[in-house]
């Protein structure tokens, strides 16, 4: 059943390479959200009543709602251009991708440990890999906050994979802590834009010997 | 019994592309708010063409006039190989869509050789670009019809679409995907929306309607009907996908002609509330349809256990 | 105990936030030191010993703490006088001096850690707090340094986390202790070696941008080079130490399983590597802040290559972090005055300071033998024993080259420092009366002091600690 939601998750990863308006990326994290709660919905049914509660908290609550609102007033305050550019052409962005999807899926195939769910391992992989080539070929620092959204459900994605369930205080003060992480970053995104009046990475390269 | 059901196909697939324009042309007019014209318009403007004499031009070729006849023949000869409601097509052999594929390919290559033959500076950019989508949204097709090979364990269309079930939670992601996918190649070989604008009036910015300046008359007409006949065969193909196998033979065809009329429909929404996308970005959008298309494959090898994840 | 802790800092820095008095701040800076070090000396007598569920006073984590809260007094010391000369408004120093005992806690957290999710999430939280510090002086450069920290090292630490859930994957079932070091230790020999591998790699990838050495350091790098000096400081120190504590965690439970050489090779890679780097920029080195920086790259390179030779190197590498957090400490306040003079952290602008200011000269001269680990410097001694046992372990190649890449370090560090000191003065300089009391020398000379002290002199109590520290590796 969680393999609907895994297919899709990739299917988003081609869409996020394909996509280039920020909106679309703000639109996409957020069903990313709500596909990782179907995931974790899957594989840890058989949990109690509080953690249940508390993916939901995670999954729908932060990861599809709070974060791309945030997103949002980020994307407005920013005035960003509806189109970002990337180093890497789209057309070959697309054919990456989609080789770093398959290319997890089989590797996956061959990994043989206990207790781990190949399946969502692959998905994570692929969502790890792709959120890193992703801040690689962008040119600014509000899409690099967005590959790191990616990476971190790439993580979350791990951790249902592994099936290992943290005390409850332990996740609230993991989730804490990245929405916390996300906050400041979107945070010095603002002020990069309002003193360099762009959000290019060309801009921060002044540190050098 | 099952020929006749073809022979009743075939004809009901030709009564049916002649329409399908005209419904298509309706719906663009009820969205944009226009009177809309009458469903036969597009087979009023044919049979005016037809009256009208052929123009060669002095530069071209024996290859100029044989084009439209090669593409018209070969868009009608495959219409002779889906099947129609669970019966074979006229030809039925292991591997037929392969044939299909490339008997639209023939077609296809001979409008493009047919346009270069003109030696015109746009139509040469057309039959550029032409080849080039052509090329891009090849793999998706043959991914696509792979797959469904591989779920079916069969090789030619009509135990492939005999022998689909819809199962398992996956298959339907499947066929989803799967007729999203084959909606999208319709429209770029049928040079339709997202791809190229069958209206617009700029040489430039047009792919199909380019090479095709050229050609006048009787030639310009059977053009226009073999592009009618090639909606019709993704439509028919798409139903396929959509119409269950044991149901009586009277639904199947109310189911037929349901789809193909939906098909038109939707094709026709798409074209009200989508722009072009920009020349450049043509690529990455089609090559993207591959991309899905190999997802659909990767699907289809965990359905069949050919890729083993726990 | 640690959870009062937690709160103590949590509300200090609230109200030094809200209320923005400075007689306020002054006081609830000395009350959250006072409570550090009655922190540290309660981690002391309860030794070994479950906290806050999540917690344990382990000796390491004494030890760490024990330097962090030495120089946690001289840091906020330091912090004052450089905001009575730096500082805009009284907003940005409450700001600055609440992050900055909010850090001094998450550190602390990340020495007592117990669970490997805590100490990951007490790891992250640095990060967040030392990127508010760097961000201090509001200047472009500010932004980029503290913007390319915060995203390397958040990237850097997300992937650390993959690394820990593996882990983890031994013991996931088990609900509350999954996640508990001295549980992953004893089911270690279970874990399959490739996930042990791979945990390994991607622990030390992520950490090594919070321990500044290869492959991540060059966040680290940048940092030190914008933030206030008391701020670098702590970058360079005990920062670095919690870095080197989340990846000698995952070092100890490697160390139970056969994938042992495996992860000393990877390990001594990285610290070759990162001495070799270290030499290559110091080459060509312009700034002082940032040749103090990639001194550090050196000396983490050292420790790497301690814990990887193994033996008596485990011992040295410990007592190297320790001697290590005192000196560049001290050597951070130290530029911090010479900064003062010369209004620039630029080599090209300094010169002749031995006639501006001789007894600032001294120390700097103290500061140069110390970190080059030239006798009497404890670092002469780590140093010595980590080469003494790769000699041992016959690896006299890589022993050579790096002595010989040390040999390079020392003079070029040598020679920026005599241009500091000799060198004609800048033609567009105009000696500034120094608004420096020498008694702000006095906390670096102890410092510095007790850097050769404890080498001279050797409490048992620290020899004790890291005895048992890396009791786990035998």
């Amino acid at each position: 059943m969680d393999y609907v939601f895994i297919i899709t998750f990739a299917v988003t990863l081609v869409l996020f390479s394909l996509f280039e308006r920020v909106k679309k990326f703000i639109y996409l994290i957020s069903l990313q959200g709500v596909l990782l709660f179907g995931i974790a919905l899957v594989n840890l049914l058989h949990i109690y009543t509080l953690e249940l509660v508390f993916i939901l908290l995670e999954t729908i609550v932060v990861k599809s709602v709070v974060i791309p609102l945030f997103l949002m007033k980020m994307m407005k305050h920013n005035q960003l251009k509806r189109v970002h550019e990337v180093h890497v052409p789209v057309f070959y962005s697309i054919v990456i991708t989609t080789f770093l999807i398959l290319g997890s899926f089989l590797l996956s195939s061959y990994v043989n440990i206990p207790k781990l769910h190949t399946r969502i391992f692959a998905i994570g992989f692929a969502s790890l890999l792709f959120g890193i080539y992703f801040i690689i070929i962008h040119k600014n620092i509000f899409s690099h906050l967005i590959g790191y959204l990616i990476i971190e459900n790439g993580i979350f994605l791990f951790s249902v994979g592994i099936g290992s369930q943290m005390p409850v205080l332990v996740g609230l003060a993991i989730l804490l802590d990245i929405l916390i992480g996300i906050l400041i970053i979107g945070i010095f995104v603002n002020k990069v834009k309002d003193r360099f009046n762009s959000i290019d990475i060309a801009m921060l390269s002044q540190l050098k010997d | 019994m099952l020929f006749d059901m073809t022979a009743i196909g075939i004809a009901l697939a030709l009564v049916l592309s002649i329409l399908f324009p005209g419904i298509i042309a309706i719906v663009k007019a009820k969205t944009a708010g226009r009177k809309p014209p009458s469903i036969l318009q597009p087979l009023y403007d044919v049979i005016r063409l037809f009256r009208k004499g052929t123009i060669y031009s002095s530069t071209t070729s024996i290859i100029f006039q044989l084009a439209p006849l090669v593409y018209a023949a070969s868009v009608a000869t495959a219409l002779l190989f889906i099947p129609y409601f669970g019966g074979p097509g006229i030809f039925s052999f292991d591997g037929d869509f392969v044939f299909f594929a490339y008997l639209l390919g023939i077609g296809k290559f001979m409008m493009i050789i047919g346009a270069m033959d003109t030696g015109s500076g746009f139509e040469g950019m057309g039959a550029n670009r032409e080849a080039f989508y052509s090329l891009l949204i090849e793999p998706a097709f043959f991914l696509i019809m792979g797959s469904l090979a591989l779920v079916t364990n069969h090789v030619s269309f009509l135990e492939l679409f005999s022998a689909l079930h819809l199962n398992t939670h996956l298959s339907y992601l499947v066929i989803s995907v799967a007729v999203f996918v084959l909606v999208y190649i319709t429209m770029v070989e049928n040079n339709r929306l997202p791809v190229d604008d069958p209206r617009t009036h700029l040489e430039l910015t047009m792919v199909h309607e380019v090479m095709v300046l050229d050609n006048s008359g009787f030639d310009l007409a059977i053009i226009h009907i073999a592009s009618w006949m090639k909606f019709i065969i993704f439509g028919t193909i798409i139903a396929n996908f959509l119409i269950p196998v044991l149901i009586s033979i009277y639904i199947k065809i109310a189911l037929f002609v349901g789809v193909q009329v939906a098909f038109a429909v939707v094709v026709g929404l798409l074209e009200s509330f989508r722009a072009r996308n920009k020349i450049a970005k043509n690529p990455q959008w089609i090559l993207a349809m591959s991309s899905l298309a190999i997802i659909v494959f990767l699907t289809t090898l965990i359905i069949t256990s050919k890729l083993i994840l726990n | 105990m640690l959870v009062y802790f937690f709160i103590l800092a949590l509300l200090c820095s609230l109200s030094i936030f809200f209320v923005k008095r400075k007689e306020v701040t002054n006081i609830l800076l000395v009350l959250f030191l006072i409570g550090q070090t009655a922190l540290s000396y309660y981690a002391y007598i309860s030794i070994d010993q479950t906290d806050s569920l999540f917690f344990k006073f382990e000796p390491i984590g004494i030890l760490f703490s024990w330097v962090l809260n030495l120089l946690s007094y001289t840091s906020v010391y330091y912090s004052r006088i450089y905001l009575k000369q730096h500082s805009n408004s009284v907003r940005q120093e409450s700001i600055y001096y609440g992050l900055l005992i909010l850090l001094i806690a998450a550190m602390t957290g990340a020495y007592f850690a117990e669970n490997m999710a805590i100490l990951w999430v007490c790891i992250e939280a640095t990060t967040l707090f030392v990127a508010g510090l760097i961000y201090h002086d509001r200047s472009k450069i500010a932004i980029e340094a503290a913007w390319k920290y915060l995203f390397i090292t958040s990237i850097g630490v997300a992937i650390a986390f993959i690394g820990i859930l593996f882990l983890s994957i031994v013991s996931g079932e088990s609900n509350f202790t999954g996640f508990n070091f001295g549980n992953i230790v004893l089911l270690a020999k279970e874990i399959d070696p490739l996930v042990i591998k791979i945990a390994f790699v991607l622990v030390l990838t992520g950490f090594s941008a919070k321990m500044g050495v290869f492959p991540l350091y060059s966040a680290a790098i940048d940092a030190h080079t914008v933030a206030p000096p008391p701020v670098s400081a702590f970058i360079s120190t005990t920062l670095m130490n919690v870095g080197f504590l989340g990846i000698f965690r995952v070092y100890q439970i490697v160390a139970q399983t056969d994938a042992i050489g495996w992860a000393n090779n990877v390990l001594m890679l990285a610290g070759i590597l990162s001495v070799f780097l270290a030499t290559i920029q110091l080459l060509r080195i312009k700034h002082f802040k940032r040749m103090f920086a990639f001194s550090s790259l050196e000396h983490m390179g050292i420790v790497c290559i301690g814990i990887a030779v193994g033996g008596i190197g485990y011992y040295a590498a410990i007592l190297h972090l320790v001697f290590h957090s005192l000196v560049k400490a001290g050597m951070f306040y130290q530029i911090a005055r010479v900064n003062n003079t010369f209004n620039s952290y630029w080599i090209k602008d300094s010169g002749n300071y031995m006639k501006i200011s001789p007894v600032d000269s001294l120390l700097v001269i103290l500061s140069l033998v110390l970190i080059t680990a030239i006798p009497p410097s404890g670092l002469f001694v780590t140093e010595f024993l980590v080469f003494k046992a790769m000699f041992l372990n016959d690896n006299i190649y890589l022993a050579i080259l790096a002595l010989f890449l040390l040999t390079i370090i020392l003079f070029v560090i040598t020679r920026k420092i005599l241009h500091l000191l000799f060198a004609p003065q800048p033609d567009d300089y105009s000696v500034k009366p120094s608004v420096d009391s020498n008694i702000s020398l006095i906390p670096v000379l102890i410092l510095f002091a007790l850097s050769v002290y404890l080498v001279i002199f050797p409490p048992p109590v620290i020899s004790e600690l890291i005895y048992s520290a890396i009791g786990l590796l035998k």
